[in-house]
């Protein structure tokens, strides 16, 4: 479906809510001040994700949880590894090298940050619209961004074609950024843009 | 210098040797990869889902029937013999599992499925199916040697 600026405005309103979360969850976790902003909110067609993405082989962190409820959809968190890296050694207080590829520990420490950042969002999605919103159990992978992301776009069910993109940028601790995504099923979007009256 | 020429998400594109044909970053997205190693001409498809089921609009690069016949189509109007032609995948993988709930429909399986099926209905013989697992990869195409070189970020390189 076609999302007007107008839309997209308010869309940019969710994401500024939903990273302020995300920031507060997260200073919670880290016990340091974290700050996030929304630069850039995107809505395209799912073919045209790697313009955003860029490089659909740079290894990325991605944290994906499936949401249901009346605007149901899937939800995703993503960042470079070496800002998961960070993230992950932050809240393990080390600055040893971690390995996110094998280290169960890591990865779980991981699927869990992703899972409240996510979350975040989802609250924001569901204060903006009086919609309840129910996120599943996360899951995690560590690997080439577009295989991830087509992943997830195919798997299951019948989604709409435009993709929400939230860029956020964390400062706080240094060098550390991110993208949620959230993927509309059919109809969902506009279920959303309803109930929030744009 | 190979000039090299990137495949993107549901595309397709032909080359002419010494040309590399790249596509990046495949999930349970499927690169299908033909060339005709006498002419040394090839093409490299893209496909994400295995069958158009006869939907008109849309993309007919996203699916593996639709996708197939348009880039024998090109390959042929290159000059290739059919007969000749020949087949390398990659990619099909389930890049996630959540915990304690079997995966309803494994698409990257049913990907690979189709790619074969729709092979075997052209004639054309499938080399090398490196299919399955739970990693992403990156592919490039050699259409004057037919080489396959597949790269992933924690399962090693080959060329196949």
């Amino acid at each position: 479906m076609k999302v007007t600026q107008f839309q997209l405005d308010a869309l940019r309103e969710i994401g500024n809510v939903g990273s302020g979360h995300a920031a507060t969850a997260l200073s919670t976790l880290l016990q340091r001040r974290i700050d996030m902003s929304v630069p850039e909110v995107w809505a395209v067609e799912f073919e045209q994700v790697s313009a955003i993405v860029g490089q659909l082989d740079t290894p990325q962190a991605v944290i994906y949880v499936k949401v249901e409820g009346e605007a149901s959809g899937k939800a995703v968190f993503f960042f470079p590894v070496e800002s998961a890296e960070i993230v992950v050694q932050a809240l393990f207080g080390t600055s040893e090298p971690m390995d996110l590829y094998s280290d169960e520990m890591a990865q779980s420490a991981l699927k869990e940050v992703g899972n409240i950042l996510v979350s975040s969002f989802i609250m924001a999605l569901t204060q903006f619209s009086g919609i309840p919103l129910q996120p599943s159990v996360p899951a995690l992978a560590v690997d080439m961004i577009g295989a991830s992301l087509d992943a997830i776009f195919l798997e299951e069910g019948v989604l709409d074609d435009t993709v929400l993109f939230i860029d956020t940028q964390l400062t706080g601790i240094p060098k550390i950024e991110g993208q949620f995504i959230f993927l509309p099923d059919d109809g969902s979007l506009n279920k959303l843009l309803e109930a929030m009256g744009v | 210098m190979n000039g090299v020429i990137t495949v993107g998400m549901a595309d397709y594109k032909t080359a002419t040797a010494p040309e590399l044909l790249l596509t990046a970053g495949l999930g349970s997205c499927i690169g299908i990869c033909i060339h005709d190693p006498v002419l040394k001409v090839g093409g490299m498809a893209h496909i994400m889902l295995p069958t158009a089921n006869g939907s008109l609009g849309g993309n007919p690069a996203k699916y593996a029937d639709t996708a197939l016949e348009l880039l024998l189509k090109e390959i042929s109007s290159m000059g290739a013999n059919k007969s000749r032609l020949r087949a390398k995948m990659a990619g099909g993988a389930q890049m996630f599992s959540f915990p304690g709930k079997p995966p309803v429909l494994k698409i990257g399986d049913r990907n690979a499925e189709a790619v074969e099926q729709e092979l075997k209905k052209h004639k054309i013989p499938l080399l090398v199916a490196d299919v399955g697992g739970s990693f992403g990869r990156t592919i490039h195409f050699d259409v004057g040697t037919g080489e396959l070189r597949i790269r992933t970020i924690n399962h090693g390189e080959k060329v196949v």
